[in-house]
């Protein structure tokens, strides 16, 4: 098991379309893949359950993935929610 | 009903008398010899103008329909008059003249008529609600046209056309909608006509409404679930193209992304559905079609919610963190 936190910093937080990259990366992984926000804990391929998560600028999420190619999927998906999705 | 519309290569004046006679009540007056030309635009003319002489633009290729003014004015000139009057027109090759109001063609269309081939009907119908029936007609008949591989069918009234590679399952998705009670126009060919801002599909007449089922071979729609099961024609409004699960993962997840598709100039949404075995193919195309119909009613669902998502958490922030912790009830 890989587990790393890393901190929302866009401004409008993960809306919508930040949701669906992320879940987008993590689907393109085989690990069992969940995102936690405080004690909130979700599936990290489910688009509504990363929705569900209303995690907003400056909210540190905890992104811990299970399987053969788990150390990449969390750095994949840290380093893709700390880019920022490409929004202010 | 299906074979309304032939291809404007085959609309001959023959062909025309046989679909619209009887709703523009037209009956032979003379030059039957006539019946066997092309109707070659779908617009129609009113030779008054070049009766008196100004023969400049005057449009040939039209049908020429002689109303009240037309004839009024031919009954005011002498015999020799008329004559000439009628000849400004046939040195172009009309093929095609309807006299309407009941009046009686002049003998002297009838003579020039009869010597270049033209067909001369005559109609008790007011002119103008006749042109538009006429006209109305032939935009359906010149109109743009092309086919597509696809099934088109009817759900809650809106159009589905259902595209997808050969064998993907669309006739199957289809059959599961005729069985919950919607209704097929067209299988694996159609025909799509373009009138005005609008694309009306149909399917072939001599295929009329049967279906490839892999494995059961030929089936009749029609004929296993009864007329409520068909449709002759039907606006196309949405397309829904079938895709492998197996291509790369690259639909949206979210629905707030609008994809469309163009026919004929129109655009139309297209909504990819990737297909899996065991997905109901049936539920996921009725359900794309109430999609639809709330969007066009001015409901885009992933655009409402992905509202809220950023309201609460611009709340959550202002409140300074915490925003865990908000189930259903908890919000006011």
């Amino acid at each position: 098991m890989t587990r790393r936190t890393v901190i929302v910093p866009n401004r409008l937080g993960i809306h919508a379309r930040p949701a669906a990259l992320i879940v987008k990366k993590a689907s393109s992984f085989r690990s069992e893949i969940t995102i936690a926000a405080g004690s909130e804990e979700i599936n990290g391929k489910s688009i509504m359950g990363v929705m569900t998560l209303a995690a907003g600028q400056g909210t540190e999420l905890a992104v811990t993935a299970c399987g053969p190619d788990e150390e990449k999927a969390v750095e994949a998906l840290c380093e893709l929610i700390a880019s920022g999705f490409g929004e202010d | 009903m299906r074979d309304k519309f032939p291809e404007p290569g085959e609309m001959t004046v023959r062909k025309l008398a046989e679909i619209m006679g009887q709703r523009l009540m037209l009956a032979p007056a003379c030059g039957e010899e006539g019946f066997g030309r092309l109707v070659s635009s779908p617009d129609i003319s009113r030779p008054g103008l070049a009766l008196t002489g100004f023969t400049h633009r005057f449009l040939h290729d039209r049908i020429q329909i002689f109303g009240e003014t037309e004839i009024t004015y031919l009954s005011y000139l002498k015999p020799s008059a008329r004559e000439a009057a009628i000849a400004n027109i046939f040195q172009f090759p009309v093929y095609c003249c309807i006299v309407t109001k009941g009046y009686e063609p002049p003998a002297e269309l009838c003579a020039a008529a009869w010597k270049s081939d033209c067909a001369v009907f005559r109609s008790p119908r007011d002119t103008t609600p006749l042109i538009h029936d006429l006209t109305g007609y032939l935009a359906e008949v010149f109109a743009p046209r092309k086919s597509v591989h696809g099934t088109l069918v009817d759900v809650f009234g809106v159009g589905l056309l259902v595209t997808g590679r050969s064998a993907i399952g669309k006739s199957e998705a289809v059959l599961g909608l005729v069985e919950r009670g919607h209704r097929l126009v067209a299988d694996d060919m159609v025909r799509i006509r373009r009138t005005g801002e609008v694309l009306l599909g149909t399917g072939d007449a001599l295929m009329g409404y049967h279906m490839e089922i892999r494995g059961l071979g030929m089936v009749d729609v029609a004929a296993l679930f009864g007329i409520r099961a068909v449709k002759d024609r039907q606006q196309v409004d949405i397309e829904v193209r079938l895709v492998d699960w197996t291509q790369k993962p690259d639909f949206d997840r979210t629905g707030l992304e609008k994809a469309t598709t163009t026919y004929l100039g129109i655009r139309i949404p297209q909504v990819t559905l990737p297909v899996l075995p065991g997905r109901n193919l049936a539920l996921l195309l009725e359900v794309a079609a109430m999609n639809h119909l709330l969007n066009t009613r001015g409901v885009d669902v992933p655009a409402a919610l992905e509202q809220k998502l950023i309201e609460r958490m611009q709340a959550a922030s202002e409140a300074g963190g915490g925003p865990r912790e908000t189930g259903r009830g908890e919000e006011s």
